[in-house]
């Protein structure tokens, strides 16, 4: 006995001097208490005394009810011999009672396995509904071990019970073994109804488990009844199923099922959280802690060490770790197969972008073992997407540059080869293939065209065109359009790229007719609609500067039939080369009438003047010839805004594709009327005068243009910042930095990409700044200019204040950049491997990347201290 | 390039393995899978996992992103402890004993 039960008192002996009914009464009550009470023991003695005492049929029923509690008890606390032993002195003692303690007999004979007695009693032909009921109850309860059911010999062999419990016990067997098939949860030989019912359930709640099907295997188990035995699995069922296995408290033998089935991972997960450190902060633990992580991992997820001896070998790459040491501490070599090599090529991408040429010889090897192992067709879009990839690697490498090192390249690098000592054979049977090398993927051109006759959509093909129109002379690049239009004939964007072309030439004849098939494909398209205008608008200049304004004036009313030429100040314009006719064909008053509508329609003198004069330029009349036809004192007569007339001839010039000239006389009232506080003038006028300005490199008027735009602020701060930026003085490149990134920070919020891609290629020093060997972040990606919200305020706040074009260079400090740069060169002359060992090259070249990106780092850091970053 | 959208799939998750299908499916393979696991998951009864699987037919409908998805989803930078929820979904056979076990332990 426990010693709970040692500590139970004896209770008190009945009151002498009472009659048998009143000791009766008031002690039957303390008894019946005590049994609520769950004190089974205490209750039990008492009641044998009230009966010693009073020996009526009242104190034996109070005794035999204080008996089966005593037996639930012991039962319940897993004393089964105690519970049989008492059970047996109770049906001597009182035969009476035998139907009274029947379900008592049958629990104890479940609980010591002995079915025989249990289920005995279904062989009678006649037995009583109730207790057939009652032992299909405890059948339903209590059976666990379907083995003693199915082999009950008080059962017939052929009994449905034994059949079913046989049925059941191979399903379970089969479902925890395997894959099962439906036929195998069929078990037509058990009813749903019956008492082994749960488990039919609980076999389709397993399988459904191992399929994967969470919802299922949930729906079966929602079916389980709650009394049933089979329902005991269900908690660790439903933590297998959660994510979070520890949101449920399990018994000791659900929770070592859950370990075993789920996989206890997580000692895994300590293990390689300690891993991720070592690699972070401390090399010397690199190896010990990657020795204990393959360990943990074998015992819990085995099918994860290949996989994960790939991720460290490529994180060992960027640490100092001994290769021959860490593939002892793995217990053996990564395998290099596809997901190994595009692993590699993503580390050495995201390492260093120089390393363009590595990492596509990287991705080629990806992409022989990725076709290999069937992850893509050789024609499939994701070969495409690779061929496109590596060129847009290979673009980020100037073209000089890319020219040099690629010829390095070629002629050191003899492949892969020799890495793959101790490889299986299905993988070295990839380079095994590919003896000889093809260096295809080194040059963009190749890379583009194979992409393009995959997967031929504008995007490649635009960047291919974007590229060639940088690299190559006009008949490689209308090459690339036109194969573009030829396979994509229904796109507009190459006529109109052929149009321009031609037109660029002189060509326009030709011009025209690209311009005919792209309206016929789409006439609406802005472009399109520019175009038309621009190109007859060019005509018209031609001939008049071929002194053939006869053939021009046929042009003019072309124009004229356009509904674009009647947009905003257009007319203005078609009224000035009409003046220009004019003037060449000596009909002086003519001219002064069309001098007077374009007056009229810019409504100002001075405007018409510029207009006039533009256009005469670009028709090419001799001053003397426009000065005859002009009027000389306009400008005394002026008494609008000069600079307002000035932007809106400047914006005209912008939108007929004509450059027009900010007179020399008119600067210095042009610079004052901005750097007024009152200034006027629209966004879209500041912008055009801003423009016109720097096209003549009148830097200090761009920057009181760009000055009175960010001091307007909203929309247009980043548009203004962009002008700012170029305005500067070469010297202030790290306000120029500043600028540029702020401005592309404010257009990526405003989703202006056309302006967010202005400011990237300015950065990238391809917006004619020319100082990049100043800028040591001149060839960082777009990521670079994010700026947070503080900072993006901090310099509009500087700039705004700036409204003084500055004049002071400060000491320069180029030395030190110098200092660095030899010491880079130095560096890589150092660590520039022989191809030899390909391994060791990448290894060094991405260490090098990384410590000139440190040392990058701290250059930006201690600059930080001169400008606002 | 690598602007595309990833949804509620991690980087080194593989939207086939989310479907169930193999690596080589054909579009109608796709789309049937999907179909099947949207029934299996109803957006109603399960959110999250029909968000997933959402998510990766998105990438792989379109060729374009699904060969994107395949070169760029590799991270050698992730922590390397992202490698396993993907793989503790597996569950493993043990045989009845420890499922019985369960069972007899009250």
């Amino acid at each position: 006995m426990s010693g709970k039960h040692k500590q139970t008192k004896t209770p008190p002996a009945p009151v002498g001097g009472m009659t048998g009914a009143s000791v009766l009464t008031s002690q039957e009550e303390e008894v019946r208490a005590m049994l609520a009470r769950g004190s089974t023991k205490p209750a039990l003695e008492l009641a044998k005394k009230i009966h010693k005492q009073l020996g009526t049929q009242a104190s034996e029923a109070l005794l035999l009810d204080a008996y089966v509690a005593r037996i639930r008890s012991l039962l319940e606390h897993g004393l089964t011999v105690e519970a049989k032993a008492l059970l047996e002195l109770v049906r001597e003692r009182y035969p009476s009672v035998k139907d009274k303690v029947a379900d008592l007999g049958v629990k104890v004979a479940v609980r010591q396995g002995n079915w025989d007695e249990v289920v005995g009693a279904l062989n009678a032909p006649a037995i009583a509904e109730e207790k057939r009921a009652a032992i299909e109850r405890v059948l339903k309860c209590q059976v666990t071990d379907l083995s003693a059911l199915a082999e009950c010999a008080a059962l017939a062999p052929q009994h449905p019970l034994r059949v079913g419990a046989a049925a059941l016990r191979k399903a379970i067997e089969a479902v925890t073994s395997g894959p099962v098939t439906d036929d195998a949860l069929r078990l037509p030989e058990v009813s749903h109804r019956g008492p082994l019912g749960p488990w039919k359930t609980l076999v389709r709640a397993i399988a459904h488990f191992y399929r994967q099907d969470d919802v299922a295997c949930e729906r079966c188990l929602q079916n389980i009844d709650p009394d049933s035995a089979p329902a005991r699995l269900v908690p660790a069922l439903q933590a297998m199923l959660a994510r979070k296995p520890g949101e449920h408290r399990l018994s000791t033998a659900s929770a070592s099922l859950v370990g075993q089935v789920g996989g206890s991972t997580e000692g895994l997960r300590n293990a390689l959280r300690s891993l991720d450190a070592a690699f972070a902060t401390d090399a010397s633990k690199i190896i010990p802690e990657v020795q204990r992580t393959i360990s943990a991992c074998r015992a819990a997820c085995p099918e994860l060490v290949e996989r994960l001896q790939q991720h460290i070998a490529i994180r060992a790459v960027n640490s100092e770790v001994c290769p021959s040491r860490l593939q002892a501490s793995m217990g053996g070599l990564a395998i290099q197969n596809a997901y190994f090599w595009r692993l590699f090529a993503r580390s050495v991408e995201g390492a260093a972008g120089s390393l363009a040429v590595e990492t596509c010889s990287l991705w080629e090897q990806f992409r022989q073992h990725a076709l290999a192992e069937g992850w893509f067709r050789e024609d499939g879009p994701e070969a495409a997407a690779l061929y496109l990839h590596m060129a847009e690697l290979l673009l980020e490498i100037p073209s000089e540059e890319l020219i040099e090192i690629r010829a390095e390249f070629m002629k050191g690098f003899s492949g892969y080869g020799h890495s793959y000592e101790g490889q299986p054979p299905a993988v070295c049977a990839v380079p095994a293939k590919h003896r000889t090398p093809d260096f295809y993927y080194l040059f963009p051109e190749g890379l583009f065209e194979r992409s393009c006759a995959i997967d031929p959509h504008r995007e490649a093909f635009e960047r291919w065109l974007d590229w060639e129109r940088q690299q190559s002379d006009w008949k490689t690049a209308d090459r690339v359009a036109e194969s573009w239009h030829r396979a994509l004939p229904n796109d507009s964007q190459p006529l109109l790229y052929l149009m321009e072309s031609a037109e660029e030439r002189g060509a326009l004849n030709k011009a025209l007719g690209f311009l005919e098939q792209a309206e016929k494909l789409d006439a609406l398209k802005p472009e399109v609609r520019r175009a038309a205008l621009r190109l007859l608008i060019a005509q018209a200049v031609r001939y008049l500067r071929q002194r053939k304004p006869r053939r021009a004036e046929e042009k003019l009313v072309d124009l004229e039939a356009l509904p674009q030429a009647h947009e905003t100040d257009r007319p203005a314009f078609l009224a000035a080369l009409r003046w220009t006719g004019c003037v060449i064909l000596g009909e002086d008053k003519a001219a002064s009438g069309y001098f007077t509508q374009v007056s009229q329609l810019l409504e100002s003198p001075a405007a018409a003047v510029l207009i006039c004069r533009s256009a005469g330029n670009a028709c090419g009349l001799e001053p003397n010839e426009m000065d005859r036809c002009l009027p000389r004192k306009v400008l005394l007569d002026q008494t609008d805004s000069l600079a307002g007339a000035v932007a809106r001839a400047c914006a005209l010039g912008d939108d007929m594709n004509v450059a027009f000239t900010i007179p020399r006389e008119f600067q210095r009232e042009i610079f004052k009327e901005l750097s007024d506080d009152h200034c006027s003038l629209e966004a879209r006028q500041l912008r055009a005068l801003a423009e016109a300005a720097l096209r003549h490199s009148l830097g200090e008027l761009a920057y009181a243009a760009s000055a009175a735009g960010l001091a307007r602020g909203g929309a247009t701060e980043a548009r203004f910042l962009l002008l700012r930026a170029r305005a500067l003085p070469s010297w202030e490149f790290e306000r120029r930095s500043d600028c540029l990134a702020v401005a592309a920070e404010l257009a990526r919020r405003q989703r202006d990409m056309a302006l967010v891609d202005e400011a990237v290629d300015l950065r990238r020093g391809h917006g004619g700044l020319g100082i990049d060997f100043l800028d040591p972040l001149a060839t960082m990606d777009e990521h670079a200019f994010s700026r947070t919200t503080e900072q993006v305020n901090a310099v509009l706040k500087r700039e705004k204040q700036s409204r003084t074009f500055p004049v002071q260079e400060p000491e320069p400090f180029y030395d030190r950049f110098g200092e660095e740069d030899e010491a880079d060169e130095k560096d890589e002359e150092d660590e520039l491997p022989t191809f030899g060992d390909i391994a060791r090259l990448l290894l060094e070249s991405v260490k090098a990347k990384v410590k000139k990106k440190r040392g990058q780092k701290h250059q930006d850091e201690t600059s930080g201290q001169r400008s606002l970053f | 390039m690598n602007r595309h959208r990833q949804g509620v799939i991690a980087a080194h998750e593989d939207p086939r393995e989310i479907l169930g299908v193999a690596p080589n499916a054909g579009d109608e393979e796709i789309r049937a899978a999907y179909l099947r696991k949207v029934k299996e998951n109803p957006p109603d009864r399960a959110p999250a996992a029909f968000e997933r699987i959402r998510d990766a037919y998105e990438i792989l409908r379109d060729p374009r992103r699904r060969a994107l998805h395949l070169l760029l989803s590799a991270d050698p930078e992730a922590p390397l402890v992202s490698l396993l929820p993907a793989r503790t979904r597996e569950r493993r056979f043990t045989g009845p004993g420890p499922w019985l076990a369960v069972m007899r332990e009250k």
